[in-house]
């Protein structure tokens, strides 16, 4: 751990003395003391971690001094320790944004060293926070989000790149599971909003007469419950990004809110009148294909455009090739890892039955198949037994496997039969087949 | 360190700061008797040359280390001497304050300087 820096400002030799006598008692404490407010000032390049500060300096008032010191670094604690007892010029400075005010009493050692570890604990807590921070970065740096390098993925990175220079809204489309919110948190951390908010809302997750409280936030009083004020989701991400999931289930009414919102960078809190300015970055995702929904008038043309943006269309892992293997020797290397286990490897015939598979659930669906995969596994490998897909959409399965017309014929009917309950007539009806066909393959034994 | 029963000052306050460090308070004392005459003298001064913000500025240093070195009757002595040369009352009183804390001071220092084998 770095040492902590401490400027005293001091002109009474002594005090000041002693004063670096004491705090230099704690090994971590790196004292240096200035004698006037100028030494001080051309010093603070030194990054003071804290400066206890007298009032009546030779050169300068201590008032001076700080504001000097809070003009150029606003986030040094300036601790004023001064034999002035007067009630004013303590709160005058106080209001001037000093930390702390100490009279050079009996108390001032306990104070001393109470204020330095409250500061302590700050300056440590301020550089775990900007360390995740950083790590966050890095987690969502998107080459380490978006694994894959089959030509589609490679677009996808391109497009990524260009929207994190910029802040164009994003609006990104793809399947259930293809990592649409991934690919909002990597445009966002790798932003220049990183260190600021990243706040997810799902619109269809939460109740029609409840969205707009949860996007602009309410006034005490401004509806039954609503028992103290709330601060809505794009107050949240104020600087930073806002994601809003599944924009296409968004109601008319409220998307002439959001339109007005994005188009005036200022909302109102419900039951409020006061307008408040916003500064964030927008992101929507869909499964929907929004500009069909515009088409059928379930979604506002003008915010369409408004929120179409840079459009990001992520690709269904079953058209990603390779992808899928190098996903999922990803997924396995993770999971061991994070489970403290040995290594696995994954079959030849494992990764053959995978590459057959279409995966309505994409690469979530992948994941949550090659972990189960590495919990059911005896030895380092997962084999094709420990693959198991449990889809529910069976059709969509069963146009993976290669058969000839008859057994497909055959596997149709099962399915359907088994869907509607085993009603002939129903199903010889949605499969516009007679339904003698039917009971023929029934009565062969077929199905 | 040897600190005589008779003495006119207490280290209590110091040594909280300090530790109970000989060698430090041993540097602590040396710097005090360095540091302190000049002060006193510029209080001296400035009451002679009638300069009262120089004389409360003087006093409002000296005060927190009169009270580290826990000097008997000296620190509500400097106050006073402090909050007169605000009101700009340099009179026969303040004179006779100067005085009295000239003489404990004097006699603070010998203390000192025996106690310590200070020169």
């Amino acid at each position: 751990m770095d040492a902590f820096k401490i400027f005293i400002v001091e002109d009474d030799v002594f005090y000041g003395e002693m004063l670096r006598h004491y705090l230099a008692l704690n090994p971590d404490n790196e004292v240096h003391l200035f004698k006037t407010g100028e030494e001080c000032l051309k010093n603070l390049y030194r990054a003071p971690a804290m400066i206890s500060l007298d009032y009546s300096l030779p050169d300068m008032s201590g008032l001076d001094v700080m504001r000097q010191i809070k003009k150029e670094h606003s986030d040094i604690p300036v601790v004023i320790v001064s034999g002035q007892e007067d009630i004013s010029t303590a709160v005058a400075l106080l209001r001037e944004g000093a930390y702390d005010y100490f009279v050079k009493d009996d108390d001032v050692k306990e104070r001393l060293w109470n204020v330095l570890k409250k500061i302590r604990e700050n300056v440590q807590l301020r550089s775990e926070i900007s360390y995740l921070k950083e790590e966050i970065g890095r987690k969502y740096e998107f080459r380490n989000v978006i694994k894959g390098n089959s030509p589609t993925i490679k677009q996808i990175f391109g497009l990524i790149e260009k929207s994190i220079k910029t802040n164009i809204s994003v609006s990104i489309t793809g399947e259930t599971g293809t990592g649409k919110e991934l690919v909002a948190k990597a445009i966002h951390y790798n932003s220049k909003r990183a260190k600021k908010p990243f706040v997810a809302i799902n619109v269809s997750a939460v109740p029609r007469d409840l969205i707009e409280s949860e996007m602009f936030g309410h006034e005490k009083g401004a509806f039954t419950g609503a028992v103290t004020r709330k601060i809505g989701k794009f107050e949240q991400a104020s600087g930073g990004t806002i994601f809003l999931d599944e924009i296409g289930e968004m109601d008319l009414n409220m998307q002439a809110k959001l339109l007005r919102v994005i188009q005036e960078r200022e909302l109102t809190r419900v039951g409020g009148n006061e307008l408040i300015n916003i500064d964030v970055r927008l992101i929507v995702a869909t499964n929907r294909n929004l500009a069909d929904e515009v088409q059928k008038g379930n979604f506002r043309e003008d915010l369409y455009y408004r929120l179409l943006g840079l459009p990001i269309e992520l690709p269904p892992l079953r058209y990603r090739g390779n992808d899928i293997i190098l996903l999922a020797k990803y997924f396995v290397d993770e999971f061991c890892k994070e489970n403290k286990m040995k290594k696995l490897s994954i079959t030849e015939s494992a990764q053959q039955k995978l590459m057959g598979y279409h995966f309505p659930g994409n690469v979530r669906e992948l994941r949550a198949i090659i972990e189960l995969a590495a919990v059911l596994t005896d030895t380092e490998q997962i084999d094709e037994s420990h693959i198991s897909f449990n889809s529910a959409d069976a059709a969509g399965n069963l146009l993976m496997e290669e058969s000839s017309l008859a057994e497909y014929t055959r596997k149709i009917i099962s399915y359907y039969l088994q869907k509607y309950n085993n009603n002939v007539l129903l199903v010889a009806k949605k499969l516009e087949i007679g339904k003698s066909t039917i009971y023929r393959m029934i009565k062969e034994k077929q199905i | 360190m040897s600190q005589s029963n008779h003495s006119n000052y207490c280290l209590d306050k110091l040594i909280g700061f300090v530790g109970d460090d000989p060698e430090a308070i041993k540097n602590m004392v040396n710097l005090f008797l360095n540091t302190t005459p000049s002060l006193l003298n510029a209080i001296i001064l400035s009451f002679k040359e009638g300069s009262s913000e120089t004389l409360a500025k003087s006093a409002h240093t000296l005060k927190p280390t009169l009270d580290v070195f826990g000097i008997r009757d000296t620190y509500d002595l400097i106050r006073n001497i402090e909050q007169k040369a605000k009101r700009s009352e340099l009179d026969e009183t303040m004179d006779k304050q100067i005085k009295q804390l000239t003489t404990t001071l004097e006699l603070v220092f010998q203390e000192l300087k025996i106690d310590f084998q200070l020169s």
